[in-house]
């Protein structure tokens, strides 16, 4: 188990440095804020019908632009729920491909580490806060559990 | 595949194995994947070390039982799998 602790921390870690701070099309600085967007409070505690700002999301959504941001959401809660249509606005709106892409992936991303935590929070019997998407100190408590 | 690039911008050797799957399987080659080889230094190669530790890695859980735990999770995010 200690082993397996920290393969996959440092697995996991490598692969949200390259995503966020690798080289791309998008800034850094957008691709970390549309993590840290999708990363969010446990889903549970939200409506899902209801559009989440960037309040009630944490840190990271102040600098997404609207439009964005709504996709970022999409992704992140219901991502079955993404059309053709809402690529097409959004690359008519100026976004290229590959920061589509970027995006996207920092949403799944964030979405997904953020989902992981809260699941090993929540077996470790942990009742706290969310944790800080963008700091190290959530990869500390990825383990296996069994 | 809704974004172009992805669908159809893979470099040179991505390509390559891209086709060679589509030929050996002779079926369409799945979107993930060519998400996975699309600019794999940004996302997919780390991804997918990442997911063959966790899915086929030393675990006390058989490979059978967390292929079942990953197709459980994609049925609640109503994803194919």
């Amino acid at each position: 188990m200690g082993n397996g602790t920290v393969r996959y921390a440092a697995l996991i870690e490598r692969l949200v440095e390259s995503v966020l701070a690798g080289p791309g099309h998008a800034a850094s600085e957008l691709r970390r804020a549309v993590f840290a967007r999708a990363f969010g409070p446990h889903p549970l505690t939200l409506p899902l019908s209801s559009p989440l700002s960037g309040t009630e999301r944490g840190t990271g959504g102040e600098d997404i632009a609207p439009d964005l941001a709504g996709y970022v959401d999409k992704v992140a809660l219901h991502a079955y729920r993404v059309t053709d249509e809402d690529l097409a606005a959004l690359k008519r709106a100026g976004n290229p491909d590959d920061v589509l892409f970027e995006v996207t992936v920092s949403a799944a991303l964030g979405a997904a580490v953020g989902r992981l935590e809260r699941g090993l929070s929540a077996l470790r019997g942990e009742e706290s806060s969310p944790p800080d998407p963008l700091s190290t100190s959530w990869r500390g408590g990825m383990q296996e559990h069994r | 595949m809704r974004l172009h690039a992805v669908e159809h911008g893979h470099r040179l050797t991505e390509r390559l194995k891209l086709m060679l799957i589509r030929v050996v399987s002779m079926r369409r080659v799945p979107d993930v994947v060519k998400t996975l080889f699309y600019r794999p230094e940004f996302f997919g190669r780390q991804m997918c070390d990442w997911t063959q530790a966790v899915m086929r890695g030393p675990s006390s859980w058989s490979v059978g039982e967390r292929e079942l735990f990953a197709a459980f999770t994609s049925r609640l995010n109503q994803c194919l799998f």
